[in-house]
């Protein structure tokens, strides 16, 4: 690794500016930002983006069938999502509980989050947010962390590189979009998860909606919730693990010493990152339950039993197998079956009971709470009610678009192909104008879509949309994540046909 | 760092001061001889040990670190108990962070016990030409608080040693001469943990 000062500030506090890169453009962001820092082509980035490959340990392959036929399926919920969202939302949890195809995370989480709804509403305030300079009190702080972000992603390993300025902008919009709350340090690796799977703007209300609707208060001065949080994860254990619940209790062990940073960064600096993200999945989906619940399958996992308890002598020894989590308790077939499954099921119910339990426990001993956040939203579907969006806040942008001769007035917004191997549709749209193959292949004449699908759009921050283990010889274009291979006829119909299969396909899929 | 290592007594020491001083660094540098540009931001509590030799006691020292940021400050409570010693850091090239030592050091004495060890500590001792708080000055605000001062730099190893050292040399210190309780030493090196003998000792000390 190249020698890098050694934390030492810039004198502007206001600019980001690499030592030495000032020079360098805008190119992939692999080869110009992680060659500043002496990082070379041969230091291997796994798919995730992370530099040496150790989070590739315990990742689940899906087969990219698989994968093909999670896509279609989630690009029809995208496309309807307030009908998903509302009448079939035990599906959408289904598809979230299974995994987000990794090609459409970025775009899933955004919906999911309500942060799609928010940022078509508030079109231009990002923009807003981030040409304004900021309070240098909080910029201070938010730089000093931007190197310590993940430091061994891809996207974050330069200095003053793409992926650290774009942290810099998010975390500096939130402090001017909520000044009484300012910067919590927590906060940055929530905004650099979301930032490794959408840009900026988008990442900026993903954040947004996580700090207000999912984990309220945990960010805010005083830092009551997350404390609250701690009793609330003691309680539930109590029911959850007996043993474990015991052993905490007998030496002392206060839930702020091993939940905080599992909490306040759901879990993204805790477990591998194949796991990260399928928690995130199901988060996102389902509220801040999921949280509790690995926290609690990870506590019973290392503290369950009475021969790992012996292990335990003391509060330290204790505290120290909390931080050293065994690998196969964090792996993330394990983990994802532990959470759906849990014995003891904690439902958000639970968690709002326990919730008045220790409040009123907390006001007895630590009077009123200083802050009241506002009352948390226990997941997706609950989001959207709380905010229901207009039509238009729901469609999606294309984000390469085509130049299109003359588009008819039927032409409505949409990213998506419906290709043959789907079923016959109901309702046929007006017939679009047929465009050249911008792309074509050796023996392909078929037009694309009016919009191309943007799955792997080259803009693409993140570095694993491509499916790996495509057995193809030649190149994918963009068109072709959309279908099988061998199944790529021409467009005739709208790309934008209803299809009614989806709501009634049986499930072929049954990956976990 | 196992349970089979044998040791006398064990000493938790507290790392405190503003976000981005070099906590953490103290701390890998001290319990594990690293140093590291990339350090993650500390968000909770880390925490790391190391066995010393003090006269003929094997000290096994419990150094605690946590999150400098301001609103971390309301759930330090529990990461103050039971400590024996402080060291309360800032960076000598940020003076910001040298000025608000004063309310760190009140928050720990509304926290910790009043007999705590503490420690003024100046990292980045390396960056000499960045410095902008001279040396005379914050020793002098050391000794009239009546704490201890050192500056290191964790980053070429300077003093660190010397300032945990110190820190726990004052604790034994004070436990062998200015308690009045009879500290028994046990000879069959089973560990004592310390929180549980301060206890033992008279009110109004």
């Amino acid at each position: 690794m190249a020698k890098i000062g050694n934390g030492r500030q810039s004198v502007d506090t206001r600019s980001i500016r690499t030592i030495n890169s000032s020079h360098i453009d805008d190119e992939s962001s692999l080869g110009s930002d992680s060659e500043i820092n002496g990082f070379t082509s041969d230091r291997r980035t796994d798919k995730y983006g992370f530099i040496g490959g150790a989070q590739q340990l315990g990742a689940t392959d899906v087969p990219p069938e698989v994968l093909r036929h999670r896509e279609v399926k989630w690009l029809d919920m995208l496309n309807h999502w307030d009908k998903w969202m509302i009448k079939r939302f035990d599906k959408v949890r289904l598809r979230c509980q299974k995994g987000i195809p990794p090609a459409l995370r970025g775009r899933a989480w955004l919906y999911l989050s309500g942060g799609k709804v928010k940022k078509e509403q508030n079109q231009g305030k990002f923009q807003e947010l981030d040409s304004q300079s900021g309070d240098p009190k909080w910029l201070d702080v938010i730089e000093k962390d931007l190197h310590r972000q993940f430091p061994f992603h891809e996207m974050f390993v330069s200095r003053g590189g793409h992926g650290q300025q774009d942290l810099f902008r998010v975390l500096k919009a939130y402090t001017l979009y909520r000044p009484e709350e300012g910067y919590c340090q927590a906060q940055a690796p929530i905004a650099a998860v979301l930032l490794m799977h959408m840009p900026a703007e988008d990442a900026f209300w993903g954040l947004v909606q996580i700090c207000e609707k999912y984990l309220p208060g945990y960010y805010s001065p005083g830092l009551e919730a997350i404390q609250l949080d701690g009793e609330i994860l003691f309680a539930l254990l109590r029911r959850v693990s007996p043993l474990a619940f015991r052993h905490l209790e007998k030496h002392k062990i206060d839930p702020i010493l091993y939940m905080t940073e599992w909490f306040m960064c759901a879990f993204s600096r805790t477990l591998p990152w194949s796991s990260v993200l399928r928690v995130w999945d199901m988060f996102l989906c389902d509220g801040v339950k999921i949280i509790f619940r690995v926290g609690l399958v990870l506590l019973k996992c290392m503290l369950g039993t009475r021969e790992k308890l012996k292990a335990c002598q003391g509060q330290y020894e204790t505290m120290e197998l909390l931080r050293a989590i065994e690998p196969r308790y964090m792996q993330e077939g394990f983990l994802v079956r532990e959470v759906r499954i849990l014995e003891v099921p904690v439902t958000s119910r639970d968690v709002e009971k326990e919730h008045h339990t220790q409040l009123k426990r907390w006001r007895k001993t630590r009077g009123e709470l200083n802050l009241k956040p506002p009352p948390r939203m226990h997941g997706a579907r609950l989001v959207l009610l709380a905010d229901p969006p207009r039509r238009q806040d729901l469609k999606q942008n294309p984000t390469i678009v085509l130049e299109v001769p003359q588009p008819t007035s039927q032409l409505k917004k949409g990213k998506e192909e419906k290709q043959s191997m789907k079923k016959k549709s109901k309702k046929k749209s007006q017939p679009i104008m047929e465009v050249p193959n911008p792309y074509p292949l050796p023996n392909e004449h078929s037009p694309p879509p009016s919009d191309p699908p943007a799955m792997p759009p080259v803009t693409s921050k993140t570095p694993e949309t491509v499916p790996q283990t495509v057995p193809q010889t030649e190149t994918l274009s963009p068109h072709q994540h959309c279908a099988p291979p061998t199944d790529l006829a021409p467009a005739k119909d709208s790309p934008h046909q209803q299809s009614t299969q989806s709501l009634s396909s049986t499930e072929l899929d049954t990956y976990l | 760092m196992g349970s089979d290592e044998s040791y006398n007594f064990v000493f938790k020491v507290v790392l405190i001061g503003e976000s981005g001083v070099g906590k953490s660094n103290l701390l890998s540098r001290f319990t594990k001889n690293e140093f590291n540009h990339e350090s993650r931001t500390t968000i909770g509590v880390e925490f790391s040990t190391r066995t010393v030799q003090l006269d003929n006691f094997a000290i096994k020292a419990q150094i605690w670190d946590t999150a400098g940021l301001e609103r971390y400050r309301a759930i330090t409570s529990a990461y103050y108990r039971g400590a024996v010693g402080a060291l309360l850091v800032y960076d000598v090239s940020r003076h910001l962070t040298y000025e608000s030592t004063e309310r760190w050091l009140k928050e720990l004495y509304d926290h910790a016990d009043p007999h705590i060890v503490v420690m003024l500590v100046g990292n980045k001792r390396d960056l000499e030409s960045l410095r902008t708080v001279p040396t005379e000055e914050a020793k002098d605000f050391a000794e009239k608080k009546g704490i201890k001062f050192m500056e290191t730099s964790a980053l070429d190893s300077t003093n660190v040693e010397e300032a945990f050292t110190e820190v726990l040399t004052g604790w034994s210190y004070f436990l062998k001469h200015k308690s009045s309780v009879f500290f028994e030493i046990p000879t069959d090196f089973s560990p004592v943990y310390f929180q549980q003998s301060i206890r033992r000792w008279p009110a109004g000390k």
